[in-house]
């Protein structure tokens, strides 16, 4: 019992060092790996790790292929899913100003990553530029969309837009159209689902 | 060729729903029904291979949009669907303070830790001991005598050291052999693929490799945490983005780790 016990701390401080640590060019790691370094329990090591990590306000993002989290992922979609470790509550608005992140820069987006959900997950640059210059000038916008594509927010091929992996991993999609259609953004309600 | 007006007519087809996909505008503007008509209605007709090659590329891009318009109708039915109009139309409305304060309430950034590893240090100190002052490195280089360059595989070729079509056919061999012996986990162990019976042969695996991986046949999977190097061979040959941030990964060939893997073979 006591060697179960050891093994699976173990298992679990090796889970934390692969997720943490930058291992590729990206964060996080992809499911088939955690298989092969912790074995096929990988998701319960998982989720006993999220259980320590909740205690300091961060916990591991599943972000599965495709735009939809399957209601009940298949050991193939998990071994394909990438495995993130995130901050799990809404950030404050200081911890937001101390990001470094300008008004306007989070504006624009926001305006992006809305704009694409709302197409299906892609929308011409030249539409969403359109709708930012209404707002900002010319050099700003073309600043800010490189800027995001640079970042991994977005991405660009024959200039059209998609969701690139860091607005998959880090932007609750769901909570983003709600709040954008609602316009409802009172601090008080900051209690979002945080996405699993 | 039955007209040029009929193959025009393919055309427009096929730009329609090159444009509806890219877009990512509504799939069923395209009448499905009506360009499968026309292509029945024009098969007969075809006599030369570049009309059936039309077709087909026709019968490909309508498929496309069959394909789409499933994803739509999934889409429109998914928790995630909302009329863009009315995006456009909310965002336009909306302060960038607004929109501040709900990025704030679905941000949750990454975190990720960059780190050395003890070895890794080990190797960086020996290196700086043994690396002489930057003085004493330029006194011993020769004087230029032209424009210094790395010279490029273009340049070779040019310069008729190697011919191109026999280095293009060895990477398209050396792609096939990485691709056979990384199947089942879809990567192998660098020093693996490239280790070969001799010393000379195993640092030619090596800069052969390294065209593998510059010119989009493969790719470098690195583990610092095990300070091992994978390479996952592509399936199709990738084009180079140059908007993506290239890094360089020098990989020493070391004779005595050849050596050690030769004694331990």
């Amino acid at each position: 019992m006591a060697e179960n016990t050891g093994a699976y701390v173990r298992k679990v401080k090796r889970a934390a060092k692969i997720i943490f640590y930058r291992r590729h060019r990206q964060p996080g790691v992809k499911g088939w790996e955690l298989r092969r370094a912790l074995g096929k329990e990988y998701v319960k090591i998982v989720d006993l790790l999220n259980q320590h990590l909740s205690s300091i306000g961060l916990q591991v993002n599943t972000v599965y292929e495709g735009s939809e989290r399957p209601q009940n992922p298949t050991s193939e979609q998990l071994d394909r899913a990438r495995f993130y470790m995130a901050v799990k509550e809404p950030l404050t608005s200081s911890d937001l100003v101390m990001s470094g992140w300008r008004v306007d820069d989070v504006a624009a987006l926001v305006v992006a990553v809305s704009y694409i959900i709302s197409k299906q997950g892609k929308a011409a640059r030249k539409d969403i530029e359109q709708i930012l210059r209404e707002k900002f000038p010319k050099w700003r916008v073309e600043r800010n969309l490189n800027r995001y594509i640079r970042q991994g927010y977005l991405n660009e091929v024959d200039d059209v837009l998609y969701l690139d992996w860091r607005a998959r991993a880090e932007i609750d999609q769901k909570t983003l159209i709600k709040l954008v259609i609602g316009g409802e953004t009172s601090p008080s309600s900051d209690q979002t689902a945080t996405t699993p | 060729m039955k007209s040029s007006k009929d193959r025009n007519r393919l055309l427009r087809i096929i730009s329609l729903c090159v444009a509806i996909e890219r877009k990512g505008e509504n799939p069923f503007e395209v009448g499905v029904k009506e360009a499968l008509e026309t292509l029945r209605k024009y098969l007969p007709h075809w006599k030369a291979l570049e009309d059936f090659a039309l077709d087909a590329e026709t019968l490909n891009r309508i498929s496309s949009i069959v394909s789409l318009q499933g994803n739509w109708i999934k889409h429109r039915s998914s928790t995630l669907f909302v009329d863009p109009l009315l995006i456009e139309l909310k965002v336009k409305m909306l302060e960038p303070e607004k929109l501040l304060q709900i990025f704030r309430r679905t941000w949750r950034p990454v975190i990720e830790m960059d780190r050395l590893s003890k070895k890794r240090v080990l190797e960086a100190i020996d290196y700086w001991n043994r690396l002489q002052s930057l003085d004493e490195r330029l006194m011993k280089l020769p004087e230029p005598t032209g424009v210094l360059d790395l010279t490029s595989i273009e340049e070779l070729i040019k310069a008729r050291i190697i011919n191109e079509e026999s280095f293009t056919a060895l990477l398209q061999k050396f792609w096939l052999e990485l691709k056979e012996k990384a199947v089942g986990e879809g990567r192998i162990h660098y020093w693996d693929f490239i280790y070969a019976p001799s010393y000379e042969e195993t640092v030619v695996r090596a800069y052969l490799t390294s065209f593998l991986v510059t010119y989009g046949f493969a790719t470098m999977e690195i583990e610092p945490l095990e300070e091992e190097t994978f390479l996952v061979p592509y399936m199709e040959l990738r084009e180079l983005s140059f908007k993506e941030q290239m890094i360089s990964f020098p990989i020493s060939i070391d004779y005595d780790i050849w050596k050690e893997m030769a004694e331990g073979r």
